[in-house]
């Protein structure tokens, strides 16, 4: 069997990572932070894609990215039917997963240690750095491995923006998929094997974090 | 040194106080709720006041009608937090050296604060690895290290035991003395508020209701709240009958009794207040060979120990000061004087208001 859709699910995967670290963790401080009244309709829309149906999301990335999308008509770019648009999908699906445990951590950092910080000379962007984040960092870390996760199992929209082209666009639960629809059943197992394990191994992690954020909560 | 006038809508809260202080303590004293944190917050620049001024030293550090708000970062104000505050994730000299880290003489200067709070042996360790009188000794160092203008001190010493709280009270105040730099210090705690104070502000639901040396409150408080917030239990409503150069006379319940001279107006309406453990208690027996002013006969009719001291509840004989709850008068006294005295079986005596312990106020 070919290796590609595996190697390709962990290079999507990976930059999708990346991608939910910086935009998730900015959104995250976001909603954490501000009081703005429309907070609660951009959380909204960014949790959506956990109840819609992976179709209904494909279905809206395929008009955004598309001919008549913005990326098209503004900046010329294309990115439907390449990995970049497996990426982009992945990252829809997993961002709500990353910013919910980012948001949840940055929230339970005491506010008295950012006020210290404050009559400390520090300025707005220091306490994020010095103070906020490092007392988050296991409630983000945990955001992050399983968004990663998410991302790795992206099926659905990936499908939809990406396509299921050989050796260019198929990620490893499309080459399941594909697999099982041919009969080549020891294929299949391999890469559900693979997969179930670095879930398992995902959501392992992310149990051991959690209790340690919690502890950390109430020992300021 | 600070000259501060601040005004702050909260919800249904409304703080309106205005003060000045030296090279001093200020105590703000008063139940939780009173507005305490608060004012200090409107001061270190953690909330904005609605309006007022707020002045350190030749800097305006808030001035509502100018429009200058200066942000905490720059006030120069340190701010010594009621659980500490500590950074969980940093160590004792990290925590210390958070606000100077930009200081070239930052190493030193820890050195010395931690040298001066006695933590040298402890700066790897992080705050959860430390009792609560280290944390707040770190606390102490770290808001004094950036060599702030004023330091502000919210119910510091609430969370800890008694003989830490009582060593940290005397550090703090020798500190005070060695460094010279002026201080608010938040308090519900009279013992700590009247140890601590040079002066005693009582703060009561958003407002000053006395500033003042903490002796001069205790025993001349300006209103009802203020007695009850400082512990004078006898608070007895009268009026005036009659007041000349000698003092005023004040009719109380059934009794008339001597106090001293103030510029109430004859049917004025009074409150006499008289601190517990200043009312005399003589033997029958003795009665006319000590001083026995306003002496009244009666029963001790119930106790209450607290320990180390006892309150008595004393109720007159005929005439009554209270004639609608079971005692007239609150006495305390030192446990081993209530032994000396056989208190527990001999009840009946005389008590003496005496004129100069008396306090009037309308």
């Amino acid at each position: 069997m070919s290796w590609y859709p595996f190697w390709l699910s962990i290079q999507v995967a990976a930059v999708a990572t990346l991608g939910i670290l910086v935009v998730g963790l900015a959104l995250a401080l976001f909603l954490a932070r501000t009081h703005l009244p429309g907070k609660i309709i951009v959380e909204t829309l960014m949790n959506l894609p956990l109840v819609l149906p992976p179709t209904v999301v494909g279905y809206f990335l395929l008009i955004v990215l598309g001919r008549d999308g913005p990326l098209v008509r503004m900046f010329n770019v294309n990115v439907l039917f390449t990995w970049q648009a497996a990426v982009i999908a992945s990252m829809v699906v997993a961002l709500p997963l990353m910013v919910q445990s980012a948001k949840a951590a940055i929230e339970s950092v005491d506010p008295a240690l950012e006020n210290a910080a404050r009559t400390l000379g520090s300025t707005e962007p220091e306490i994020i750095w010095r103070v906020t984040l490092p007392l988050a960092r296991r409630g983000i870390l945990a955001g992050l491995v399983l968004g990663s996760a998410r991302a790795l199992g992206e099926f659905g929209a990936t499908l939809m923006v990406a396509g299921n082209i050989p050796g260019r666009t198929q990620t490893a639960p499309l080459a399941i998929y594909d697999a099982v629809q041919a009969g080549r059943f020891a294929d299949a197992n391999t890469l559900v094997l693979l997969l179930t394990a670095l879930s398992f191994l995902s959501l392992f992690a992310v149990s051991r974090m959690q209790p340690r954020a919690q502890r950390q909560r109430s020992d300021a | 040194m600070l000259d501060a006038q601040i005004e702050r809508h909260l919800g249904d809260f409304d703080l309106r106080v205005s003060f000045h202080i030296d090279s001093q303590v200020l105590v703000l004293f008063g139940s939780s709720g009173a507005g305490k944190t608060l004012t200090l917050h409107c001061l270190a620049g953690l909330i904005t006041p609605d309006r007022g001024c707020i002045r350190l030293g030749d800097r305006v550090l808030f001035d509502h009608a100018a429009r200058v708000n200066v942000p905490a970062r720059a006030r120069r104000i340190g701010y010594v937090f009621q659980h500490y505050a500590l950074f969980p994730h940093l160590t004792v000299r990290e925590n210390i050296a958070f606000g100077i880290r930009h200081m070239p003489d930052a190493r030193q200067r820890v050195d010395q604060l931690l040298e001066l709070v006695g933590l040298t042996a402890l700066e790897t360790r992080h705050p959860a690895q430390l009792s609560g009188g280290q944390q707040q000794r770190v606390a102490l160092a770290r808001a004094l290290a950036p060599r702030p203008e004023l330091l502000l001190l919210d119910e510091p010493f609430s969370a800890l035991d008694a003989p830490t709280r009582t060593e940290l009270r005397r550090e703090v105040l020798a500190l005070q003395r060695a460094l010279g730099i002026p201080m608010i210090f938040v308090t519900h705690d009279l013992g700590e508020a009247y140890f601590l104070a040079d002066r005693l502000a009582v703060i009561d639901a958003g407002r000053i209701l006395q500033i003042d040396a903490p002796g001069e409150i205790l025993r001349q408080p300006c209103c009802l709240r203020v007695a009850q917030a400082v512990g004078v239990k006898n608070i007895l409503p009268g009026t005036v009958v009659a007041s000349d150069s000698a003092g005023c006379r004040v009719r109380v319940g059934d009794v008339t009794l001597d106090a001293p001279r103030y510029d109430f107006a004859p049917g004025a309406r009074v409150f006499v207040c008289l601190r517990p453990e200043r009312v005399m208690l003589i033997r029958p027996e003795r009665v006319g060979q000590s001083s026995s002013e306003n002496a009244l006969h009666g029963e001790i009719v119930r106790e209450m120990n607290e320990g180390m001291n006892v309150t008595l509840y004393f109720r007159a004989d005929g005439a009554r000061l209270m004639a609608e709850q079971d005692y007239d008068i609150q006495i305390e006294l030192p446990m081993y004087i209530f032994d000396r005295l056989n208190l527990a079986r001999e009840r009946r005596w005389t008590v003496s208001l005496r004129k100069n312990a008396m306090h009037l106020f309308s």
